[in-house]
């Protein structure tokens, strides 16, 4: 119920569209509740000597009227209303995803928020734009007409709405119960796209084994599967919608037994008795819209609730109020004793102590799951140490603004992300305002001006999911000079891993001896190229610095360091490149 | 004027769409007899759906104003029961509907399917993974709708709407003629509505979709976003597109404001039209009743919902046509590479592969042939690493070996068979792929390591994981072979999907063996594993192999270098290095960038 008043606290905005449209409802509902009551009138009239009907017919057509013009301003302000809360939550729970760590993405699928910022948010603005208007307006309808008939004629009344409790509670449950129902038909229909997905990606091996017969056999199971859940959903469906329709002909009949017998020993009026009907009748969509609306408004909690959960999560990752910006300085970095670990859980880093002097670059070597993208993504304060602490310039991290030492680290990623953009705009990404002077000479320093000359548009091809797919070679270098434009006081790297051919390994390794010069760099080194960059290699083993010194010093002195570099990255690459078409080429 | 005609077209559908809507039919064809089952309860709940207005109407004549009790009790027991015939038919016939159209479309799944199994790998080459998917979920979950509620729609909507009309021509002529007066300006203006709306809700399905986009993209991308200290930027271009969403929407609300009330003010007036003249018809006692009057009134109450519901099925149809255009399309895709018929089977083979004067193109010119008059022996047992630079032809070539295409001049043999003469099926059950990234299929290890022969026993499983080395991670992983891999094999980490892919290989036991060595960095002590496995299931079959690794180069029986699509040379690591060619040079770079 607090989620309930939560969620009406972003009405709070449109206070005054909330009030106009109940306000305009109200009156429509009245004007339609008049129509039947007129009628009545008419058909008395008619019985009666030297009728006329002209000016309750006229009356009739002037409610319409009326309605016509007071639902047409209702749905214009609810609909305004409606939109404006969808567009407020949208950009207030965008904003709160902008806000929140990295940490809390980890634990996340991307998926699961995607949901949550449209399928959780569009139950929401369906009940607080319409569902709630529907409730009252409903509510309202059936008030008005039950206290029509209530004053015309109680006995009837109560007969006619009888079965009233039982439709509103069918229409209910109806909703209850084909929620769960059809979320399995979905959840099911997920399955079949996954495993449609896993066939069409992997065509070739199913192919290659002859295997053809038994993948259909698992996807008709998984068809199999939707078509009986559809089942389960449609005989609720069949069931619930021809009932919630049976229920007011009993209220009907009862009009029709109990009121023609009022008519005959003359207690009502024949033209009583035709509203009476004719009020049964209006009545019957109300009360399926408030069973419907009242479903909505179950679903609109529940997703309301995954939203403030969201809402509610405090970025566990902010400076304090009113931080510095990071003092001037040349890039000198100091972990002390760092401890960290992903989610609080089991440390990936132990107790790592480090200085590096400004201008310096270091080379991070180690197995998988040694740290070493753990240890780099905390000189940008992507994560917090739990122990220990991070100094910047002799700053601690957590200290300063955050967008102040931010810009002055670059991060190159090994799994480099490109926006849906064009290259220039994704060079200039943490500089928008960057000339394009700027942006030429970053891409040239990274040793991919050439590259993009050559492209259909040249800086202007678009790149990333929806553009030009570029090797991993490329989109690296396009990262760098991404770091490039922003001229950075600190370069974090990580060399990818997508190998390359001899001649394009020299060609970066020319770009990074370019880029490094004058920045304290941190490089995660997965070719002895790179490494042969670095001033001086760290070697970690599970989380702990267990060696640092030069290339030389380390052939001799660590036995770790001497296995890798012999046996794992010498042979990685060798003569041949993998750009991502043939990825799954076989 | 060509505003017009589209306009029409718009509202016509397009004529090519009868063959279709054909198609469509034919799906429903083996449930013919439920089809018509489903007809008849349809009919049977409209009709119980037309009495009670006209009832009430006989209610108030025969009954009230005759003054006799009897035949009012006998109308509302006919009222009560058709409207329990409209409950029992209408549940009928929405479980009928459901069950034939959820069927026909399972039918229509697996057929899709089938069919995708059939076409060459070249169709997958040329489009993406994504689209093909969509085809057989959210294309055939359009025709859903068409098929299950658009049905039901045009068909009892057509009916309520004759039959009310017809009734109402029974009951009155003259009356019913006042009553279809509406009718002219009902239709315009749904016309009009529709045509208005149906550009307004594509715009606004176009701008959520926007919306969607952006956010799956800032959200995977948002270590970048972090680092760069972006987020201002794109909260700010969020907003944006959600103002376009809105102003987009706001279109909708208002016509949907604009038509839906004014349907109702059509119903007022129409009842105030036929009191008044019918009103006046009774006072001069022209023949109509009160109870001919109310039971018009009562009619005029839903008359007009079927009308709406037409002109909304409309949208239905056009997404469900849509859909249907883009499901026949991939239908009508044929395989290229297709068994000859009465192919015969390949009989075991002992594993000589022979290329005699192959040339391949992905279509296109023969300048850009991706493999130009290529010659090549591989005798039984011998282990070929493939060496070259990207586009250098070394995919293609072991393409053609798995016959996933056939070679546009010249002939590829196995044994002497060619491959156009023999079966695919027979072929490949004699084959062994490994890919790249080690594709796993969701499932157990067990599942996987079986897949290319199902009635491996578990011994098979364990002998063939035993043989390449991935016993020992396997029996450490908590559920060991029972181990859950995950879609795509996610759960296990690239090292591990490659000796699982391995083991698959060594499991179906081919005599000829292609393999796409793995790029990706794995930690020192997987590499051992990986070379040894890969050592052993080389062993003893004829392999051709996309080589990356020195190692692996090395230890090849025969390197043959790729250039531009032909053979540059051939030879062992040892004579290659003393010819000084291509293969010398790649060499000496790559012993210059690890020094």
């Amino acid at each position: 119920m607090n989620v309930f008043w939560r969620l009406l606290g972003f009405l709070r905005p449109y206070k005054s569209g909330v009030v106009w449209s109940l306000a305009l409802a109200a009156a429509a509902m009245g004007a339609g509740v008049l129509i039947p009551l007129l009628v009545g009138r008419t058909v008395d009239e008619i019985g009666r000597p030297d009728p006329d009907l002209t000016p309750l017919v006229l009356a009739i057509a002037g409610a319409g009227l009326l309605r016509l013009v007071l639902s047409v301003s209702r749905r214009l302000v609810a609909g305004r209303v409606s939109l404006g809360v969808e567009f407020d939550l949208r950009n207030l729970v965008y904003h709160r995803l902008q806000q929140l760590e990295l940490a809390f993405f980890d634990g996340q699928q991307t998926g699961q928020l995607m949901s949550r910022s449209t399928v959780d948010l569009q139950a929401v603005r369906f009940f607080l734009g319409y569902g709630l208007i529907f409730i009252l307006q409903s509510a309202l309808t059936i008030l008005l007409a039950a206290g029509v008939m209530l004053v015309v004629n109680p006995g009837l009344a109560l007969l006619a709405l009888a079965p009233a409790p039982a439709l509103i509670w069918a229409s209910f449950r109806y909703g209850r119960k084909n929620r769960p129902a059809s979320q399995e038909v979905q959840q099911r229909i997920a399955e079949l796209t996954a495993e449609a997905e896993e066939n069409i990606s992997g065509v070739r091996v199913v192919k290659a084994f002859a295997q053809e017969a038994r993948q259909l056999g698992r996807f008709r199971h998984v068809v199999g599967r939707v078509f009986d859940q559809s089942l389960v959903s449609t005989r609720l469906r069949a069931f619930y919608n021809p009932l919630i329709a049976f229920l007011p002909f009993l209220g009907l009949g009862a009009v029709l037994l109990v009121g023609g017998r009022q008519v005959d020993s003359g207690a009502i009026t024949l033209g009583e008795f035709v509203a009476f009907y004719g009020y049964v009748l209006l009545l019957a969509q109300p009360m399926r819209m408030l069973g419907i609306a009242l479903g909505m408004a179950q679903r609109a909690i529940a997703s309301g609730a995954r939203v403030f959960e969201l809402l509610d999560r405090e970025p566990a990752l902010v400076a304090p109020d009113g931080a510095p910006e990071l003092p001037a300085g040349r890039g000198r970095v100091e972990l002390r004793g760092v401890t960290f670990g992903y989610d609080g859980g089991e440390p990936v880093l132990r107790d790592i102590s480090l200085e590096v002097d400004a201008g310096r670059t270091v080379a991070l070597v180690g197995g998988t799951g040694s740290g070493k993208s753990s240890l780099i993504a905390l000189v940008p304060r992507l994560y917090d140490p739990q122990e220990g602490s991070v100094l910047v310039d002799g700053t601690d991290v957590r200290d300063v603004d955050l967008a102040s030492l931010r810009s002055e680290i670059a991060l190159v990623s090994e799994d480099a992300f490109l926006f849906s953009a064009s290259v220039r705009d994704n060079i200039a990404y943490g500089r928008p305002d960057a000339t394009d002077e700027q942006v030429r000479g970053a891409a040239r320093r990274a040793g991919i001006h050439d590259f993009i000359e050559t492209l259909p548009a040249g800086y202007e091809t678009r790149v990333g999911e929806r553009g030009l797919t570029l090797s991993g070679g490329q989109r690296q270098r396009i990262a760098i000079a991404r770091a490039l434009i922003i001229d950075p006081r600190i370069l974090v790297l990580d060399d990818a891993t997508s190998s390359v051919d001899a001649t394009t390994e020299g060609e970066i390794k020319r770009a990074l001896a370019e880029v490094m010069e004058g920045r304290t760099t941190f490089v995660i080194a997965h070719r002895l190229s790179t490494i042969s960059l670095a001033d001086e290699v760290v070697v970690l083993e599970e989380g702990r610095i267990t060696a640092r010194g030069t290339h030389e010093e380390l052939l001799e002195s660590s036995p770790l360091y001497a296995e890798i570099v012999e046996k794992g990255l010498p042979d990685q690459v060798f003569l041949t490149r993998k750009p991502e078409e043939e990825v799954a080429s076989l | 004027m060509s505003r017009a005609r589209r306009a029409w077209g718009i509202l016509r559908g397009e004529e090519r769409r009868a063959r279709k809507l054909r198609g469509l039919l034919a799906l429903l064809r083996p449930y013919r007899v439920r089809v018509a089952l489903m007809m008849v309860a349809l009919v049977a709940a409209v009709a119980a759906s037309l009495a009670p207005p006209y009832l009430a109407g006989r209610a108030i004549d025969d009954g009230i104003r005759a003054g006799d009790l009897g035949a009012l009790n006998v109308v509302v027991a006919l009222l009560i029961v058709s409207a329990l015939v409209n409950f029992a038919a209408t549940y009928a016939q929405t479980y009928l509907v459901s069950w034939v159209g959820q069927r026909a479309l399972q039918d229509l799944r697996i057929r899709l399917f089938e069919h995708l199994q059939r076409l060459s790998v070249g169709f997958y080459e040329k489009r993406r993974t994504g689209v093909v998917i969509s085809r057989l979920t959210n294309d055939v979950q359009a025709l859903d709708q068409l098929v299950t509620d658009g049905v039901v729609t045009l068909f009892s909507s057509s009916l309520t709407l004759l039959g009310t009309a017809a009734i109402l021509v029974i009951l009155d002529p003259e009356l019913a003629l006042i009553t279809f007066l509406t009718f002219p300006l009902l239709l315009v203006g749904s016309v009009i509505f529709r045509l208005a709306s149906a550009g307004a809700y594509r715009l606004t399905r176009e701008r959520i979709a926007l919306i969607t986009a952006y956010l799956q993209e800032t959200l995977s991308g948002i270590r970048v976003v972090r680092s760069f200290g972006q987020e201002r930027r794109h909260e700010e271009h969020l907003s944006e597109l959600n103002e376009a969403n809105r102003a987009a929407n706001m279109k909708t609300v208002n016509l949907n404001a604009a038509y839906f009330p004014s349907v109702e003010l059509l119903s007022a007036v129409a009842t105030a039209a036929i009191l008044l003249y019918g009103g006046n018809q009774v006072i001069d006692g022209n023949g109509v009743t009160i109870g001919v009057l109310a039971s018009f009134v009562f009619y005029l109450a839903n008359f007009f919902d079927p009308i709406q519901q037409l002109s909304q099925l409309y949208t239905t149809y056009q997404a469900g046509m849509a859909a249907l255009d883009k499901i026949f399309e991939l239908l009508d895709e044929e395989p290229e590479v297709a068994d000859r018929p009465g192919a015969a089977g390949l009989p075991p083979v002992r594993g000589e592969i022979r290329f005699e004067g192959v040339s391949f193109g992905y279509g296109g010119e023969e300048d850009t042939f991706a493999l130009q008059d290529v010659d090549l022996t591989v005798p039984p047992g011998q282990t070929v690493a493939l060496v070259g630079a990207t586009g250098a032809g070394k995919s293609t070539l072991v393409k053609l070996v798995a016959r996933f295409y056939d070679p546009v001049r010249g002939r590829v043999t196995v044994d002497g068979h060619d491959l156009r003469e023999v079966s695919a099926g027979s072929l490949r059950s004699q084959l062994g792929i490994v890919p790249q990234e080690g594709f796993l299929f969701s499932g157990t290890i067990r599942d996987n390591i079986a897949f290319g022969r199902p009635g491996a026993t578990d011994e098979d499983v364990l002998a063939a994981a035993t043989a390449v080395g991935a016993d020992e991670f396997i029996a450490r992983l908590p559920d060991g072979f029972d181990t859950e891999v995950g879609e795509r094999g996610g759960h296990l980490s690239a090292g591990q999907r490659q000796l699982v892919a391995f083991a698959r290989a060594a499991c179906a036991d081919p005599r000829i063996l292609i393999l796409d060595e793995a790029t990706s960095n794995v930690d020192v002590h997987t590499e051992g594993r990986i070379e040894h496995g890969l050592r052993r299931l080389l062993a003893g079959r004829t392999a051709i192999v996309i080589a990356h690794r020195l190692s692996t180069i090395r230890g090849a029986g025969r390197i043959v270098v790729l250039d531009g699509g032909r053979i540059a040379e051939q030879g062992t690591h040892d004579e290659l290095i003393a010819a000084g060619g291509a293969y010398a040079r790649l060499y000496r770079d790559w012993a210059r960038q690890a020094a």
